[in-house]
């Protein structure tokens, strides 16, 4: 199947097709929502197609990256020279790595539209920036060229700056700006350690093996650890890692409840892949100096982020923290520099992915009927709304890591992997699971249980709506399809991770 | 050597005078102006479908020059190409803005006239061609600034932008003296083949006089490019000239002072680089904090594209200390994004005044419900000035910025990324500012009736637009022409590093 065929930019091109007909649908905006989701749903049917192709005929289609000792496999590989005079080539592939995060890319933002059909306010703008968000995003995670991947990194801004600003809560001038800045100031750390590597390198190209390869013998010791530090930095703002993660929590709770949903879901992400797929393979000297670094703030983030919860009164407050924590793992995993902690990590990422949506889209459904999302006014509100409040449960324990659900996986095998590494060191982290129990259990009994409050009008409060409980039922589905059989993805990262780590000399 | 082989190379500029000339005499022919407009807009046109067809489609070559003060190599044709093309911009955006006043053929003539100036420049190899090209221009910008002679703001810029241009005329003439005093030549290339070769002792020693020079140049030409501290002029001057001409100005009579900038310190006086690099790094990376710094107070939004036209300014001068092929060929092609960039912000001003909405930042809030067009534009425009991908002035950045880590490389450079993280960490800071308009035309509320858009400036913003985008998304072309216009140095002067 697909041979021949462009699929990974038929994929791309998808949502960018459906955002240029949905500006121009003029009068006719309250079908934007139509056409979104129809464009977007195309989009996920062929993502998926490539994932069991890539699952049923291995190798197949595999061009691209093959040597001694192998950089990626990657599949579906698309190149064709863009700007000549700089060495600049539009190339794109799948590898296991990438693949399930492109997969979650289409999946989310179709759930997204889906959870955000009630929009009344400027709808096709809405949802045509929805739409570019996700081509920004799966141009992230398909791209192999520094130069291409540097401009979909980038592109992803605009959207979500837009996002926050128009459709956000009351403080939304503020947190737009600071996320929007905050977060290009990372990105151009980056561009530094790109344009260093792209000279360092010289060999005329922005390919990722291009310069991966000249990288083996033309990047120093010193120029490694340097270059690491500024990717490092660019890609662990994006992650979010404590003390850079001060623009998460404003982003989230100004940001509409889809946006939430992106910005954790897919956003987050990028950070992650970006260590994986960039930093730590083309500079594994420089990761290697700083693996410390990397253990250390991945397990502050873990702590911090999971101590921050506990103090929260504001719901999706609290999600956004747990986001830090939960995010934090995937840096420990990826920190062990172990088989298991790699791929424990990048799993953690789509777990990740999958649960946040829920907790935040929960989070939107308590805002929209209740009108507030502070815990304290809360409170009693299964007797009004239970088929929600089980879906926040079900939200709450998956993100905490109840046994076959998806997380526990993820958790547990960094854990393990820590355990290799540094072992009793692990009593760290582990610390943040029981306060993580903690601070969920303690948000639902005080909103969902309980005496009904009394301090907001619950009279017209009614239960979820098909279109928000669609998505979270999607969502709560697969958590626990993962969850019991991991393995689904595994299969995926298992290899692509088997060549990061041969990159490193360790194994 | 007939009198046609001058007529051959002159061709542009006899053609944009002879039209400058004959624009007062059609003011009395034509009663309707936008005859007269289009009449502007011809020779223009003109031009740059030659430089475009010698530049980038290879289906016609300029004549060889036979004189010494003038020459039209592809470093010349893109800074010509600029000049017209915000001409073009410029004249389109006209009309509307100037449709009551009396002397139009005159405002069209001065327009045509301050870009033959620049062509000169551009063109220049003798260093009295291009005093002689950066007087027209000048002179013609001056008048033009003033244009709305009963308007106070109007007044106040002409009179405060000759006192200080005749002053910095003053001082590039005398650093011209210099040079000639030193190489005996006014051939730019020659002085720097002297200054490489020579052995005379007051060359050798540290190139005193020539040092001189520098430090005068960097004053002179500095005010033309609003390079700080030469930049106090600027805002007040683009505030009050009728706003198309604030978007020549910082469109295009910047960018002359940049070819000027450009053939001077990298062709005549380059062997002293070590003498003077450092010196304009700092003033560059003084050039980019100010300006932004400033800009982000600014409450009209003429000024505040002012003070960031000072902080791109800044961006430019990267090329000067760092002088590699790469970096001039960033530098030119940052020049190129910017006179877009920069020139349809000016238009998409000129469009708020013209329907008399207003220059002040907050006439801007609810923008995109009274014109999505201009806030559409607007949007790309500034977002292509911070460096967004995938438009012109990230492509543009991308190759300066790249130009100074490369050079970084080098031993004894090391300090040159600093040029580049100034460079970053200043394009961060912009972003800023510009987000805010944005915020205002797409997050505010503001008055409800739409805001209707002159059609003649219309077309203006659709070229800067298509402009913007098209070189964002397909920039192999324009760096292409901007490598080959950095290799000309090299070829003009031995000891070219």
């Amino acid at each position: 199947m697909f041979e021949g065929v462009p699929i990974v930019s038929i994929i791309i091109l998808m949502p960018l097709i459906g955002a240029a007909c949905t500006f121009l649908l003029g009068r006719y905006e309250k079908y934007a929502k139509w056409v979104a989701l129809s464009f977007s749903l195309v989009a996920l049917v062929l993502s998926v197609l490539v994932a069991l192709v890539f699952m049923v005929e291995p190798d197949s289609t595999a061009t691209g990256y093959h040597d001694g000792r192998g950089f990626y496999n990657f599949q579906f590989y698309e190149s064709a020279t863009w700007i000549k005079s700089l060495g600049i080539t539009y190339i794109v592939g799948l590898d296991g790595i990438g693949l399930p995060m492109f997969v979650l890319t289409t999946l989310l933002s179709t759930l997204s539209i889906l959870f955000s059909w009630d929009t009344k306010l400027r709808p096709k703008e809405y949802f045509g920036l929805m739409l570019i968000l996700e081509v920004g995003v799966l141009g992230v995670f398909s791209s192999l060229d520094y130069f291409v991947f540097y401009v979909f990194w980038e592109i992803v801004l605009i959207p979500m700056y837009f996002m926050i600003g128009v459709w956000g809560g009351p403080n939304k001038d503020y947190a737009a700006i600071k996320f929007f800045i905050y977060t290009h100031i990372a990105s151009l750390a980056l561009l530094i350690a790109i344009m260093a590597m792209y000279f360092q390198a010289g060999v005329n190209s922005f390919g990722m093996e291009d310069i991966w390869r000249a990288g083996q013998t033309e990047f120093t010791k010193v120029f490694q650890v340097a270059a690491f530090g500024a990717t490092f930095f660019g890609f662990g703002v994006k992650l979010p890692m404590v003390p850079f993660h001060t623009w998460l929590p404003d982003a989230h709770v100004e940001a509409p409840t889809a946006g939430s949903v992106l910005l954790a879901g897919l956003l987050l992400k990028m950070g992650g892949y970006g260590i994986i797929r960039v930093a730590i393979p083309t500079l594994p000297e420089g990761a290697d100096a700083l693996q410390i670094v990397m253990a250390i703030v991945a397990i502050a983030s873990i702590l911090y982020g999971a101590i921050l919860c506990l103090a929260q009164k504001d719901l999706k407050k609290m999600v956004a923290y747990s986001s830090i924590s939960h995010m934090g793992f995937v840096l420990l995993g990826f920190a062990t520099f172990t088989q298991l902690g790699i791929v424990a990590g990048v799993f953690q990422m789509f777990a990740h992915g999958l649960v946040t949506a829920v907790l935040f889209m929960m989070c939107g459904v308590v805002q929209h009927h209740c009108g507030t999302r502070m815990i304290p006014s809360l409170g009693g509100l299964s007797k009004k709304m239970p088929v929600a409040s089980t879906m926040m449960t079900i939200g709450f324990l998956a993100s905490l890591g109840l046994p076959g659900l998806v997380s526990f996986a993820a958790e547990f095998m960094v854990l393990a992997s820590m355990y290799q590494t540094w072992a009793l060191w692990l009593f760290l982290p582990i610390i943040s699971v029981a306060i993580t129990a903690g601070y969920y259990m303690w948000a639902l009994q005080r909103s969902m249980f309980g005496p009904m409050t009394q301090k907001i009008d619950t009279a017209h409060v009614h239960d979820i709506s098909w279109f928000e409980g669609a998505p979270v039922g999607i969502l709560i589905a697969l958590i626990a399809l993962f969850g019991v059989f991991p393995m689904l993805i595994f299969q995926y990262i298992d290899p692509a991770v088997k060549i990061v780590l041969g990159l490193l000399g360790g194994g | 050597m007939s009198v046609w082989n001058y007529l051959d190379v002159l061709t542009p500029q006899l053609l944009l005078i002879v039209f400058a000339l004959l624009m007062p005499a059609l003011d009395y022919i034509f009663k309707d102006k936008r005859v007269i407009s289009m009449m502007a807009l011809a020779p223009l046109v003109a031009v740059a479908a030659a430089l475009i067809s010698w530049i980038f489609l290879d289906i016609w070559t300029p004549p060889e020059s036979q004189i010494s003060l003038i020459d039209l190599d592809i470093f010349a044709g893109l800074f010509m190409l600029v000049f017209v093309s915000v001409g073009i911009v410029v004249v389109l955006g006209s009309p509307e803005f100037i449709k009551n006043d009396k002397n139009q053929g005159e405002y069209y003539a001065l327009i045509l006239l301050a870009i033959t100036g620049m062509t000169i420049v551009a063109e220049s190899t003798d260093l009295i061609a291009l005093f002689v090209g950066l007087e027209i221009a000048g002179i013609s910008s001056f008048a033009l600034s003033g244009f709305r002679k009963t308007e106070k703001r109007s007044a106040e810029a002409a009179t405060k932008y000759f006192i200080v241009g005749g002053f910095s005329s003053a001082l590039t003439l005398f650093a011209i003296s210099l040079l000639y005093g030193v190489g005996g030549t006014t051939n730019i290339a020659s002085i720097g083949s002297i200054l490489t070769t020579s052995t005379a002792p007051w060359i050798i020693d540290s190139h005193p006089v020539v040092l001189l020079a520098a430090v005068m140049l960097m004053a002179g030409i500095g005010f033309k490019i609003a390079m700080v501290p030469f930049h106090m002029w600027a805002p007040d001057v683009y505030e009050g000239a009728p706003t198309p001409i604030s978007g020549l100005l910082a469109a295009a009579s910047k960018k002359m002072g940049f070819a000027a900038f450009f053939k001077i310190f990298l062709v005549a006086i380059i062997v002293t680089k070590t003498d003077w690099e450092e010196a304009v790094a700092v003033l560059a990376i003084l050039t980019m904090i100010v300006g932004n710094l400033i800009a982000v107070s600014q409450t009209n939004i003429k000024r505040m594209l002012a003070y960031s036209s000072i902080a791109q300014a800044g961006y430019i001068l990267i090329a000067l200390p760092v002088a590699t092929q790469y970096a001039v060929a960033g530098g030119i092609f940052h020049i190129i994004t910017h006179a877009f960039m920069k020139s349809g912000a000016f238009m998409v001003v000129a469009a708020m005044g013209a329907v008399a909405v207003g220059e002040k930042l907050e006439d801007f809030k609810g923008l995109s419900k009274r014109s999505p067009f201009l806030a559409f534009s607007m949007t790309l425009f500034l977002l292509s000035l911070a460096g967004i991908p995938p438009l012109a002035g990230f492509s543009s950045k991308f190759v300066l910025f790249s130009s100074a880590v490369e050079a970084s490389f080098i031993d004894g450079q090391g300090w040159m990324i600093w040029l580049a993280v100034a460079g970053v960490l200043n394009s961060a800071l912009s972003l800023y500012y510009y987000a805010r308009v944005i915020k205002n035309m797409y997050m505010e509320k503001g008055p409800s009736e739409k805001v209707r858009v002159p059609p003649m400036l219309g077309a203006a913003i659709s070229v800067a637009v298509i402009m913007v985008v098209a070189i964002g998304i397909y920039p192999d072309a324009v760096v292409t022409a901007c490598r080959h216009a950095g290799e000309t140095f090299s070829g003009l002067v031995s000891g070219w590093p």
